[in-house]
């Protein structure tokens, strides 16, 4: 029996240090969404692209990952 | 206006000295990936570990053999009481700048500092050189650095925005994590992988997305 498999695309949001504040990014694009004073208002803004099948990934200042929230 | 040619086969060898300490590891990640994405090739001692070779004979291989090299003086000054201040990266700057002489060679090359004129004031034989400063900031390091290989060659390379290249190191630092968590790697161990690995992945990475 042939199997096919439908690889699902992945879409991810990323919360990502930018000057002195920080920038929620959609992977793929080439500008950020919006721009935050704080990491805090771009962690719950995230939340909306979350509840539309995106992951969100929360950066630390150095690039690595703090936190990976699976989509909703 | 930016530079429009594009030489993705973009090869030079650009020798890294800095600071191997845990503290400048995330800083060095960011410059390996900076290069590596610039189409560059780091050399760098910690690559190389062959514990039968001296190691200021790889040094002085690795310095001969590169187009470019680029020298933190980050840690010119001691932290704590005690603490030596490190020598090893003023006196690899000196022989690289000694071999360029002496050579006649049109090597060029980079100077880092954390804060602003700190060589200078340390080193004042370097009072007119041009020292960029990063204020050990990773996102401002790459800016720094994508800044001055434009403005230092003329064969560029793929040359890409900046803050391009800062929010590509975020997406590999997560392709990173996803990829060595699913091998059953733990966070303590993908944080402590070797800068070798850390170059293999990042080449990995780059490549496919080109």
């Amino acid at each position: 029996m042939e199997v096919t498999t439908k690889k699902k695309s992945i879409k991810r949001t990323h919360i990502i240090k930018r000057g002195k504040g920080w920038a929620l990014k959609k992977e793929g694009n080439i500008r950020a969404t919006k721009l935050y004073e704080t990491k805090d208002a771009a962690i719950k803004d995230a939340q909306k692209d979350r509840k539309n099948g995106s992951d969100v990934v929360i950066h630390k200042t150095d690039g690595t990952v703090e936190k990976w929230e699976k989509a909703k | 206006m930016g530079k429009s040619k594009i030489v993705v086969d973009f090869n030079y060898n650009v020798f890294i000295n800095c600071p191997f300490d845990k503290e400048y590891t995330p800083l060095l990640k960011s410059i390996i990936f900076c290069l590596i994405k610039l189409g560059l090739q780091p050399k760098i001692a910690l690559v190389s570990n062959d514990g039968s070779e001296v190691r200021f004979e790889k040094i002085r291989k690795m310095i001969e053999e590169s187009d470019f090299s680029i020298h933190d003086l980050s840690r010119h000054k001691s932290n704590k009481v005690g603490e030596y201040y490190r020598l090893n990266m003023p006196f690899e700057l000196g022989f690289d700048i000694g071999n360029k002489l002496y050579k006649n060679s049109n090597k060029k090359i980079l100077i880092l500092e954390s804060e602003e004129y700190s060589v200078q004031k340390a080193l004042s034989d370097l009072a007119f050189s041009d020292c960029r400063c990063h204020n050990s900031d990773l996102e401002e390091a790459i800016y720094v650095i994508r800044e001055w290989f434009y403005e230092n060659t003329n064969h560029i390379v793929l040359m890409v925005a900046p803050n391009i290249i800062w929010d590509e190191y975020n997406y590999f630092q997560s392709y990173l994590f996803s990829t060595l968590s699913n091998e059953g790697r733990s966070h303590k161990a993908i944080d402590r992988i070797s800068i070798k690995e850390f170059m293999d992945y990042a080449k990995d990475y780059l490549t496919i997305k080109r």
